[in-house]
């Protein structure tokens, strides 16, 4: 007669290989039995994550295949055992029922994943740089990397490189709300780091700027490099066409949704463990950037707590580069958001659902595609 | 393919570093006795775990990639011994540990042998928190023992604790496929106990004996007292925001932590509380009976994973100012004479670089160079003259825009 031990092992099984099969049961409703079907139970993280991914769309046999055989990259919970499926032993983490996971630990699993998916797919190829003009005006952009970015690879392509003989400095910035939220958009599709309530309140609770969004500390740096009077601001991207000498319009960069730049945030981390950082930023930017076009959400937004924060900032900004005496294109105003930003915080569930969205999209490689650690 | 992988996962604090200081610059007495320790520096099997278990730290990671890989194709392709050494390893996942395994050859024949170094928990738990301090932590050391006491385990910190000290359970991870008598525990001997007892059973669970072996430590991972770690804290209190974790590495957790303050050995050493023993005994008493019942191969004595008794306790988070002080003025002594040293070699390297402004500034002035100056400039003035100049270089090989 089988334990009760044994019955909770094969009722595993069962359900691993209705998994397999694409069942959407969760483990406290599922009945069935098999036999053992490999060398030890997948964890629960990955088994949840695979049930969501068969809720969601049909996840092909390979696709299944990485799931059951991730491990969660990163520190955090270990691969966890279902609740009654073992013996419950004195030692380890406690069994757990999946569908208690919080979204977070779900994700994580994704995310190594989904950077497997990038670093098989690789960047898409450059587009090749305009012939030089040589008229063209002397410039150099700095300021919001999230707004100057794509500018400046625009005018690249139009033969308008930075740089120059005596090259005016111009210093892009927009709101600083917005600033803020480009800030961390742009580290999210970088280097990653910690999570926007986090990483917010931190600068908020040691009254500190964020490099990326400190446009006096730009000025002023560039200000010592080249004088003063060879730095201009320019708040709005909208006044610079006429600034660098185009007429044609400049590309806004990518709006993205909240969950969508927390997916990035998130992928980052064990993308850094598959390539060196420049790719890293490359693939983010321009290999995930596009699949997460249409993501559902709300844009990021400042919550209401630090609004004020942020005006008393922006004012202190605005004074200060008005004061050095800069040029200055566009109204110093606009820098202080004079109400709450309409927009959202990232959320777990939110990014869990993304994160599955991609997987169904691009994760179903074959196994000879994948990448090797 | 090795005919035998001697794979040490754990844990820390246990004299791993030691152990793979001298593993590292014996290679080439171990590979004379056909034992093959696989790494071009020091660290190159943290980066291997690192990468292994796709594990962020402090930027280490972009090292580490492909860095398991390579080092499993070195092993394999050995046909003798081998031996994989880091601590870290502990905390592998059970698909972290079979891919592992695979890759050294497991499927294929290869004698896997599991080697975890243990340590009493009265001294591991103090040593986790002293090197989450030293690596830039600022938790208390109270709210450290909390989060491992908490039954639910689902903090960072106590996910890693129990995950790199759980003997019974990093035994399932990486040795649930293998005999037991392929399992060795090396115990630490107690404090006080003869020094050179721990390599004794190194040696003899590697295989060692006998080796002509080089065994004055280059580096290891000396241990802070009680105020000393204190101060640490203090100072990641309130430098963490602005130090970068590459300097915080050199100028704290070096220069601070292991060449000056390890230095202070009569300041009151880190222990547990008194309320803590009851706790930690029950713990270490399951993890005895449960080894004991599994018959894995002991080298040493499991009684002595049963810690010493409570001595004097002092508690580093209200440690005593005047030692704090005492610490903080050594911190400050060898702060200074660090400061002393790079400017010094801040005055050496400008006083070179003023000398070779001068030799430029020199070679400038000379007719010779006025002349071809002059030429060039000319020559840049008109199509034909570029044009020259274009073949001058092209025949030359390299550009000399920049003479």
């Amino acid at each position: 007669m089988q334990t009760e031990i044994e019955a909770g092992e094969r009722r595993a099984w069962g359900w691993v290989a209705a998994l397999r099969a694409g069942a959407t049961t969760p483990w406290r409703d599922y009945a069935g039995t098999a036999d053992r079907g490999g060398r030890y139970l997948p964890g629960a993280q990955q088994l949840e994550l695979l049930r969501r991914l068969n809720a969601t769309g049909r996840p092909g046999p390979a696709l299944v295949e990485r799931v059951l055989t991730a491990s969660a990259p990163g520190r955090g919970r270990p691969d966890l055992q279902l609740v009654g499926a073992a013996e419950e032993s004195a030692f380890g983490p406690r069994p757990v029922d999946p569908a208690d996971l919080p979204p977070a630990e779900l994700v994580r699993v994704a995310t190594g994943l989904i950077a497997e998916d990038l670093v098989a797919a690789g960047p898409p190829p450059p587009l090749p740089p305009g012939r030089p003009r040589p008229w063209r005006r002397a410039y150099r952009l700095v300021g919001d990397p999230w707004l100057a970015d794509p500018i400046r690879a625009e005018l690249r392509r139009r033969g308008r490189p930075p740089g120059g003989r005596l090259p005016t400095i111009l210093v892009l910035g927009t709101d600083l709300g917005s600033m803020l939220a480009d800030a961390w958009t742009a580290r999210s599709f970088a280097e990653g780091g910690s999570g926007w309530r986090e990483w917010l309140g931190g600068f908020v609770a040691h009254d500190r700027m964020p490099p990326r969004a400190d446009l006096v500390t730009h000025a002023r740096t560039w200000a010592q490099r080249v004088g003063r009077q060879r730095v201009e601001i320019v708040i709005g991207p909208e006044r610079l066409p006429g600034l660098v000498g185009v007429r044609r319009a400049l590309p806004a960069p990518p709006a993205y949704s909240a969950d969508a730049v927390d997916l990035a945030r998130r992928v980052s981390a064990p993308l850094g463990l598959l390539v060196l950082p420049d790719p890293r930023a490359q693939l983010l930017r321009e290999t995930l950037g596009p699949r997460l076009a249409d993501a559902p959400g709300g844009p990021l937004a400042v919550p209401p707590a630090h609004v004020e924060w942020v005006q008393g900032r922006a004012t202190r900004m605005r004074d200060a580069l008005l004061r050095a005496g800069y040029a200055v294109h566009g109204d110093p105003d606009a820098l202080v958001p004079d109400a709450p930003a309409e927009g959202s915080t990232p959320d777990d569930a939110g990014v869990l659902a993304l994160a599955v969205r991609l997987l169904l999209d691009h994760g179903d490689r074959r196994a000879e595609e994948e990448v090797s650690g | 393919m090795s005919s035998r992988v001697l794979l040490h996962v754990g844990t820390p604090k246990t004299g791993t570093s030691y152990l793979q200081d001298v593993l590292f610059r014996n290679r080439k007495v171990l590979a004379q006795a056909g034992i093959r320790y696989p790494a071009d520096r020091f660290d190159a099997h943290f980066l291997a775990a690192l990468d292994l278990m796709r594990m962020p730290w402090g930027g280490l990671e972009a090292e580490a990639i492909g860095a398991w890989d390579r080092l499993a194709e070195e092993v394999r392709s050995h046909r003798h011994t081998s031996i994989i050494s880091h601590e870290i390893l502990a905390t592998a996942s059970r698909t972290q540990v079979g891919r592992a395994l695979t890759s050294l050859g497991h499927d294929d024949g290869t004698e896997i042998h599991i080697v975890l170094s243990v340590r009493d928990l009265v001294r591991q738990i103090p040593a986790e928190w002293q090197e989450n301090v030293k690596h830039r932590s600022g938790i208390a050391y109270q709210a450290f023992l909390d989060q491992i006491r908490d039954p639910a385990r689902e903090s960072r910190i106590a996910t890693w604790f129990w995950g790199v000290q759980e003997i019974p359970d990093i035994l399932d991870r990486w040795g649930h496929d293998l005999p037991p008598e392929r399992i060795h525990l090396v115990t630490v001997p107690p404090a006080g106990g003869a020094p050179e007892l721990l390599w004794k059973r190194f040696s003899q669970v590697f295989g060692l004996d006998g080796l002509d072996l080089d065994l004055e430590p280059d580096r290891a991972n000396p241990s802070l007292g009680a105020p000393e770690t204190a101060l640490i804290r203090r100072i990641n209190r309130n430098a963490n925001r602005d130090l970068a974790p590459a300097d915080y590495r050199p100028l704290v957790r070096e220069l601070l932590a292991h060449q000056t303050l390890s230095r202070r050995r009569r300041s009151p050493r880190l222990g547990l509380p008194p309320d803590a023993y009851p706790w930690v005994n029950e713990i270490q008493q399951a993890w005895v009976d449960d080894v004991t019942a599994r018959g894995y191969d002991v080298v040493g004595d499991l009684a002595e994973l049963h810690g010493a008794s409570p001595g004097g306790w002092s508690d580093p988070d209200q440690p005593s100012e005047k030692q704090v002080a005492g610490a903080a003025v050594d911190a400050i002594t060898a702060l200074l004479l660090e400061n002393a040293r790079m400017r010094r070699t801040e005055e050496r390297l400008s006083a070179e670089l003023a000398e070779t402004r001068g030799a430029l500034a020199r070679s400038y002035l000379r007719p010779t160079y006025r002349f071809r100056e002059k030429v060039v400039r000319r020559l840049q003035g008109g199509r034909v003259g570029r044009g020259m100049l274009r073949a001058y270089r092209a025949a030359r090989g390299r550009s000399s825009r920049s003479a």
